[in-house]
This record gives structure tokens, sequence and C-alpha cells, in this order.
């Protein structure tokens, strides 16, 4: 039973945290690389809601999980889980930790190796720039059209056997947020992120990325 | 002379391990009234629904040394052909083991570290006995010093398991080696309409952990729903 405390399933936890973090940053419509490298390039900090959906064979009706994102330029992060598990995880200078709320309040858990955080955040370093393309983990395609989406594909077969593929649906709207992000790990199995309220630039105050209450 | 010493030494260390291992024994089972012996067996059932359920939990994990985690656990179990399936995911979603046990336990997914060998059997021993009926004969039916009632069930190569059921209607449920050595602990509290809103499962011996189950949601469900899986679901980006 030893679980939680290896390096591959905290990497590609942290990691997929990372990619819902970077999908949160990249706003607006976009039909090119360019235009999404340029967008995210004036992102300083990014607040938002996000509810989790998730869906699988087992489940008949999907599981919801709600919570809190924020976000500060250029490594600072915090994403919070209200309901139904209180839990945070908190990344900020090249540190990151993750609480649970338990019976004596929240308790860090100890599955995060300092070796994966540092794995993980140079990526998200990379696609808080909008560098999908050229990325060691996914590959990354662009499609336009109405309803654009970036569709990462892992590289790795490590990673392939968590996740399928992440679909990342932009607004049709210019003026709008990204609509979802959708995580497959498989025929029947997916991760269905939607972000609400989302803030651009505003103040956050450092804290947020520190204390976990 | 003082090789010798050592040994003696040794010897009486040795004399005193075996003499705590053969002296372990298990809990004392006061019998009851034969008249009331159904009603104690009746009893004895009120841990295991009769129905197909599917529970959603909060797992957090605690090893000696304070390592500790939090995954989420589904869990769906038919009593009447005591399958079932089981799946462990992060709290962000992300399927970590996914197996099911019908006589047999087959494992769909499990990703490192639950690939490790004898993981998904151990796991599966755990499920079965918090949420099945024991797999095994029942022995002796009575209760214990405090008036709980208790069923011991011998099960074959497996050793013994006590349901305990107390006055309050909680329960325990205890495992004990062919060598009467306490293996499993499961304790439940906050109880409502036979479901707990938290079970607690100690491992002893050779690998401590402790899991608390923390409950999230619990509904029965169809069994033909388990054995529908989709696998012409649309794997489609929409």
């Amino acid at each position: 039973m030893r679980f939680i405390t290896t390096k591959g399933s905290a990497k590609r936890e942290v990691l997929v945290v990372g990619i819902l973090f970077c999908s949160a940053v990249m706003l607006g419509w976009a039909d090119n690389w360019e235009d999404i490298e340029k967008e995210s390039s004036n992102i300083r900090s990014v607040s938002a809601h996000f509810s989790q959906e998730k869906h699988m064979h087992i489940l008949t009706k999907a599981l919801i999980s709600k919570g809190h994102f924020y976000f500060r330029a250029p490594d600072s992060v915090r994403w919070e889980y209200t309901s139904p598990v209180k839990s945070v995880l908190l990344m900020r200078k090249g540190d990151i930790k993750k609480y649970t709320l338990g019976r004596r309040g929240f308790v860090e858990d100890s599955g995060v190796s300092l070796e994966s955080m540092q794995i993980v955040l140079q990526e998200i370093s990379k696609w808080s720039r909008g560098q999908f393309t050229g990325n060691e983990h996914f590959s990354a395609t662009l499609k336009g059209g109405q309803v654009p989406k970036i569709i990462l594909t892992p590289k790795e077969k490590g990673l392939s056997a968590m996740i399928s593929r992440i679909v990342i649906t932009l607004s049709p709207d210019r003026q709008a947020t990204i609509s979802s992000v959708k995580i497959i790990e498989n025929k029947g199995s997916y991760t269905l992120f939607e972000f609400t309220d989302v803030q651009i630039n505003g103040e956050i105050s450092e804290t947020i990325f520190r204390e976990v209450e | 002379m003082k090789a010798f010493a050592l040994y003696k030494r040794c010897f009486l260390i040795l004399m005193t391990v075996f003499f705590i291992i053969s002296c372990s024994r298990l809990p004392v089972i006061k019998p009851v009234d034969p008249a009331m012996a159904r009603d104690t067996m009746q009893r004895c059932h009120l841990p295991f629904l009769d129905i197909p359920y599917r529970f959603v939990h909060t797992i957090k994990v605690a090893f000696p040394g304070g390592r500790t985690g939090t995954v989420v656990g589904v869990t769906a179990f038919d009593p009447a052909t005591k399958t079932i399936q089981s799946v462990i995911m992060t709290i962000e979603g992300f399927v970590l083991f996914d197996a099911s046990y019908e006589k047999e336990v087959r494992v769909n997914r499990a990703v490192t570290p639950f690939n490790a060998e004898h993981f998904a059997g151990y796991m599966m021993d755990d499920v079965r006995l918090i949420f099945l009926t024991p797999d095994g004969r029942l022995s002796d039916t009575g209760v214990f010093e405090d008036g709980s009632t208790v069923c011991r069930y011998y099960v074959k190569q497996n050793g013994v398991i006590d349901v305990i059921v107390h006055k309050d209607n909680t329960w325990e449920i205890e495992r004990y080696s062919d060598s009467n050595e306490l293996l499993r602990k499961v304790t439940t509290f906050s109880l409502q309409d036979r479901i707990p809103g938290m079970v607690e499962l100690n491992a002893f011996g050779f690998r401590e952990y402790t899991l608390r189950l923390n409950l999230i949601n619990a509904e029965p469900f169809s069994p033909e729903a388990l054995q529908l899986r989709p696998d012409n679901a649309p794997e489609d980006d929409e």
C-alpha cells in the first residue's frame, strides 16, 4: 500500500494542474500559435472559479468538484478545491506543497518530490509564455474554426498510459476566455474543467500563495 | 564465556517471543441464549448491505512516521454475486487504479506505484473486508464482555474474521491470522441508515497503515450498469 509517495504519480498530478493553469491564462480567440504566445505574454495574474466533472464507467452521474484558482506571474499558483474535498495546492518560487483538510485542520500531503516539482515548473514556465509547440511532454495541435481547440497528445509512453489527450476549447467570442479543458484518459473516462468569473491582471495578495487558510 | 552469554540471551529473547506468539488468542465470545441465536446472527448482517451499492469516499492514507496522502475512492459492489469494482483517483480526477473482483482480481488500469506486485490483491481484500459478508464458515456467535454482538467466521487458509456490532449499531470487523494475530481492524463512525459517515481501517503487522474513508456519496445501483462498460463511448473531443 505504498501509494501517494512516488515521484511518477505526483509528477503527473502536478503536470496536469500545470496544464490547467496554463489553459486558464490563455485568453482570447486564437487561430495560430503566434497569437496565443502574444496574448499570453501580457498575463500578470489570473483568478477564477472552476468546476470539475469526473466521468467514468463506474459512475452513473459525474462526480462534481468545485474550487478556486489563482496565478501570479512568474510562478505562483494556488489551486484550491472547496467541495467535496477541501484541498489546496500551492506553488511559489519553485516550491510546491499540497494540503488536505482533515479532522485537525489542513495537513500537508507528503507525496510531491522536489525533482517532480522542478520538472513541472519548467513546463509551466514554457506554457505560461504560450510555448506549446516544441514541448518535451506533449505534441500540440491547434484547430481553428468557430470553436477553436488546442489538442495536446502525450509524447511519452508513461504519460500516455495516464492521459490519452487533452482538449482545450477556446470560447468563440474574442473577448471571452477558454470555455473548457477536457482531459481524456480512455474511452468513457474523462475530466472536464470549466472556468468562470475569470479575472485577468487583478490584484492578488501574496498571502494567497503562501498561506493555506 | 561471552559467546555463551550472548547465545543464552538470544535464546531467552526467542523463547519470550515464542511465548508471546503462542499466547495470542482470540477475544472470548460469551454464548447467548439459543433462543436469541437467530437474532444475533441477523444483527451480524447489519454492516453488510444486501443490494448493489456504490460508495464515493475520500481516502486518507497514513503510514508510520507521519506520511499521509489523500485520494478519492469509488467502490461498487453486488453482494449477491460478491463482485466488486474499485477505482482510486486523485482529487484532481486522475484514475490511478481501476480493478474489479469476481472470483479473482482483474486490474483494468494501474499506474505506478499502484501496479506494484500484490497491491491489487491486498487492496481488494481490504475492500471485501469492509463491504462484503465474510467468505467463510460461521463458527461462533455470541456477545463480548461489553454486550456487543459478535459473529466469528473461519476463512479458509485466511484465519478468522470477527464481525462485532455494538449496541449503538456501529460496528467493527477484525481479521486475525491463523496464529490469531490481529491483521486488520475496521471501525465505523457516524452511522446513518446503515451507512457509516466514516470508516477507518487499520492494518497491523509487517505493513502498517491506516485508511480513513470519509463518505461523499452512497447510492444503490443496478448491477447491469457495471457490466455496460462504454466500449462504444464517443471518443470525440466535443
